[in-house]
C-alpha cells in the first residue's frame, strides 16, 4: 500500500498540476488535502475524489478540469507505480483546450454565410481565428490627457450612493446606543449628546464588456483605453473583451501604465478585430460570471455597435439574464454618434429591450454625459 | 468507503436528507479537521438543510445567523442590554459608588445580549452546529470579522476583555453565490458544491419527504422537474421547489400529473413571471412527454 510520504508528495505534484491548469490551488488547500486524504478510504478513488474537491476547495468554474486532472494523475493505476517524472500533463486527453484563468471555452457554432443585413454596414467577419496584432501607436498624448480630466468629473459623480452599513458619523445620522451609552458613564449618567452613525457612501460596482469586432475598429482603442482608465476611480472594475469569444481581463488590470495593458490587450487577446458574436459571448458571461460578479450593486456597461453574426435567441436570452440580476444595464454605441442613426442592427435590436439606457459613444463629450447615468 | 462515512451518510438519510458520497464525505471531514464547511449552490437544494440535518445527528443546537446587507456586530455578536445598564447605573449613583465599581457593574456578562457568533461559542455541553446562512449576502466587511472569530474561536469585547470559546462548533457556511466570496475566508473552509439532484435522487427525495406521494406520481413529478431545468429560466426550481410542489399535489389528491394539474399548482414551482408567462399550454405539453419519456421505463 502507497506509504502516507508517497501520497503527499503525489498530492503536491498534483496541486502543482491543477496551478498550472489555471485551478487557483495554494498551499493551505493542499495541506487541508493531505489531512483529508488520511481520513478516508485511500484505496475508494470515488472518496479520494471527493475528499480531495472538498478539501482543495473546486468550485464549480473549475470542475471541468479538477475531474480531467484527476483521471490522470490518480487514475486506475495507483499513484506510486506512476513514474513522476513522467508528467501526465503531457499524456492527458484534453489539457491542449485547458487555458489559464483569462481564456473562456470559445462556443461552437456555424460561421454565419447569409447576411440579412444592407450591404453598407458589413463588418469585416473572419469565419477563422484572427490573431492579427494591432499597436496603439497612433494613441496621442493629447487625447489622453482629455481623458484624464473627464476621468476625475467621473470619480466624484460615481462615489455617490449610499451603503446600507452604518459608520459613526458626527452631527446627523441614527442614534448609536453603544457609543453613547460609553459616553454616558464619562458624564456621571447624564445623557449630555447622543453618538450617531449614519451611512457612508458606497462606490458602485461596475462590469465593463467591451466588443473589439472590426466593425468597432476605429472606436475600439479609444473605448478600451476609457474602460481600463475607470480602473483607477472604480473600486470594483471588472472588464471583458469580446469578439467571437469572451475574455476576461480584470486579471491584467494591475497598476501598470495604460499603454502597458493596451499592448499586452493587442498581443494576447485572441481574434482581436474579427467578427462577433455578442450572442455566444454574453452568454458565456452569464454561464460563467454573472451569479458571482453581478448583484443588484452592479452597473453593467456593454459597450457595441450591436453588428452581431450569431443566433439572435441566445443574445436576448443573455441579456435579459443581465438585465434581470443588475443594476442597470448601458449600452454605449459609437455608431449613435450619427445623427441618422437608427438602432435598427439586428442584435441592438433584439438587445434593446433589456437595456436600460442607450448611450453614444463617439468622442470624450459624449462619454461624459454617459458618466451622470452610472451613478444614478 | 471508509465506514464513518458510510454510517453518517445513513444517518443522514434516516434523518430525510438524502444525499450522495461527496456530501457525506465533506461533512465527515469537516467535522473530524474541525474547520468550517463552505457549501454553495443554486437556491434550493438544500444548503441548509446539511446544517439542521447535521445538528439533529449529534443531537446538538442549532444555532443561525442569517446573513443581509448591512449585517453588523450588534446584531451577529453581542448588544448591551442598555436599559438594564441605565438602571443599574443610576441605582449605584445613589449608592454612591464609585465610578470604576459603576463601569464593573453594567458593563458585566449579565449585561450583555448574545447573539448568534457568542452563542456558538460560549455554549456547554455538546457543541453546537453554527449555521452561517447566505454569507453572500453580508457584505465584505463582515466577511474579515467572520474570519478572525473563526480562525481563533474567541471574541474581544472592548469593554470587558477576551472570551475564548469552551468548545470548538461545527460551523457551515452556506452561499447563492451571488458575489464572490473572499478568498481568505474560502481557504479558511472546506468547500463544497450542491448541485441538483439527479433524477433517481430527486425521486427518493421526493418519497422521503412527502411519503403520501405513490411511486408513480413521485417518477412524474421528478422527471417533469428535470426536464423543466433544462429549460433557460431565470428562477431553476431547486429541490425544496420540488417537494412543495409534491406536497401540494398530494393535497389536491392528484394521482398523475396531466396538463390541469400542473395548470394549477405551478406557483409552488415557478416562481419567476416571466418564467410562468413562458410556460405556455404547448411547452407543459413537451415536458410531460419528456417526463413520461424519462420515467417510463425506470
Amino acid at each position: 500500500m502507497t506509504s502516507g510520504a508517497d501520497l503527499v508528495s503525489h498530492l503536491a505534484r498534483f496541486c502543482r498540476a491543477l496551478r498550472t491548469a489555471g485551478v487557483p490551488v495554494v498551499l493551505s488547500d493542499a495541506i487541508d488535502g493531505a489531512a483529508a486524504l488520511a481520513l478516508v478510504d485511500v484505496a475508494d478513488r470515488a472518496e479520494v475524489r471527493s475528499a480531495l474537491a472538498v478539501a482543495l476547495k473546486i468550485g464549480p468554474r473549475d470542475r471541468e478540469r479538477f475531474e480531467v486532472l484527476f483521471e490522470a494523475w490518480w487514475g486506475a493505476t495507483p499513484p506510486e507505480e506512476r513514474d513522476p517524472r513522467r508528467g501526465p500533463e503531457r499524456t492527458s486527453p484534453g489539457m491542449a483546450s485547458l487555458g489559464g484563468p483569462n481564456l473562456v471555452r470559445q462556443t461552437g457554432g456555424q460561421p454565419g454565410e447569409q447576411l440579412d443585413r444592407p450591404e453598407g454596414d458589413t463588418p469585416g467577419y473572419s469565419p477563422h481565428a484572427l490573431l492579427m496584432r494591432k499597436s496603439f501607436d497612433q494613441w496621442s498624448e493629447d487625447d489622453l490627457t482629455a481623458l484624464e480630466e473627464v476621468l476625475a468629473r467621473l470619480a466624484v459623480k460615481l462615489a455617490t450612493r449610499r451603503s446600507r452599513r452604518l459608520v459613526p458619523a458626527i452631527g446627523s445620522g441614527q442614534v448609536d446606543l453603544r457609543r453613547s451609552f460609553r459616553r454616558l458613564v464619562s458624564t456621571g449618567g447624564e445623557l449630555l449628546s447622543l453618538a450617531r452613525r449614519s451611512r457612508p457612501i458606497e462606490r458602485t460596482r461596475l462590469v465593463v464588456l467591451c466588443d473589439t469586432s472590426g466593425s468597432m475598429d476605429p472606436h475600439t482603442r479609444f473605448l478600451l483605453a476609457f474602460t481600463l482608465s475607470l480602473r483607477r476611480v472604480v473600486k470594483d472594475l471588472e472588464v471583458f473583451v469580446f469578439n467571437t469569444r469572451l475574455t476576461r481581463l480584470t486579471p491584467w488590470l494591475s497598476r501598470r501604465h495604460l499603454r502597458a495593458v493596451l499592448d499586452r490587450v493587442a498581443a494576447e487577446v485572441p481574434d482581436w478585430s474579427g467578427g462577433t458574436r455578442i450572442g455566444e459571448c454574453l452568454e458565456a458571461f452569464v454561464r460563467g460570471y454573472l451569479t458571482s460578479m453581478v448583484t443588484s450593486r452592479t452597473v453593467v456597461v456593454i459597450l457595441s455597435d450591436g453588428l452581431d453574426r450569431g443566433e439572435p435567441e441566445l443574445l436576448r436570452q443573455a441579456m435579459r439574464a443581465i438585465h434581470g440580476a443588475s443594476r442597470r444595464v448601458i449600452w454605449l454605441n459609437p455608431l449613435m454618434g450619427d445623427p441618422r442613426y437608427e438602432p435598427t442592427a439586428r442584435g441592438m435590436q433584439v438587445a434593446l429591450p433589456y437595456v436600460d439606457r442607450l448611450v453614444p459613444a463617439h468622442s470624450l463629450e459624449s462619454l461624459e454625459r454617459m458618466v451622470s447615468t452610472l451613478s444614478a | 468507503m471508509r465506514k464513518e462515512i458510510q454510517r453518517l451518510q445513513s444517518d443522514m438519510e434516516r434523518l430525510g436528507y438524502i444525499t450522495e458520497p461527496e456530501t457525506a464525505t465533506a461533512v465527515y471531514l469537516a467535522q473530524e479537521l474541525r474547520k468550517p464547511l463552505l457549501v454553495e449552490g443554486d437556491a434550493g437544494v438544500g444548503k441548509t438543510e446539511i446544517a439542521k440535518v447535521l445538528a439533529a445527528c449529534h443531537g446538538t443546537e442549532l444555532i443561525r445567523l442569517q446573513c443581509y446587507e448591512g449585517l453588523d456586530v450588534n446584531t451577529a455578536l453581542y448588544e448591551w442590554n442598555y436599559q438594564r445598564q441605565l438602571l443599574r447605573l443610576k441605582i449605584a449613583q445613589e449608592n454612591g459608588r464609585s465610578v470604576m465599581e459603576q463601569e464593573e457593574l453594567i458593563f458585566s456578562r449579565d449585561c450583555l445580549l448574545e447573539r448568534p457568533l457568542l452563542q456558538a461559542i460560549t455554549r456547554t455541553g455538546p457543541p453546537p452546529v453554527l449555521l452561517i446562512d447566505e454569507i453572500d449576502r453580508a457584505d465584505d466587511g463582515f466577511e474579515a470579522f467572520l474570519l478572525e472569530i473563526l480562525s481563533d474561536f474567541q471574541v474581544t469585547i472592548p469593554e470587558l476583555g477576551t472570551i475564548v470559546a469552551t468548545i470548538t462548533p461545527h460551523v457551515v457556511l452556506t452561499s447563492n453565490r451571488t458575489r464572490e466570496i473572499g478568498d481568505a475566508l474560502r481557504r479558511r473552509c472546506l468547500y463544497l458544491f450542491l448541485d441538483h439532484p439527479p433524477l433517481e435522487k430527486e425521486i427518493r427525495i421526493i418519497q422521503s419527504r412527502v411519503p403520501e406521494v405513490s411511486e408513480r406520481l413521485s417518477r412524474e413529478i421528478a422527471g417533469f422537474v428535470q426536464a423543466l431545468r433544462r429549460r433557460r429560466l431565470a428562477k431553476v426550481p431547486g429541490a425544496a421547489e420540488t417537494i412543495d410542489w409534491a406536497a401540494a399535489l398530494v393535497r389536491l389528491h392528484t394521482d398523475r400529473l396531466d396538463q390541469e394539474a400542473v395548470r394549477l399548482t405551478l406557483g409552488c414551482l415557478i416562481k419567476d413571471q416571466r418564467d410562468a408567462a413562458e410556460l405556455n399550454q404547448e411547452i407543459v405539453n413537451n415536458l410531460l412527454d419528456e417526463a413520461a419519456a424519462g420515467v417510463g421505463s425506470p
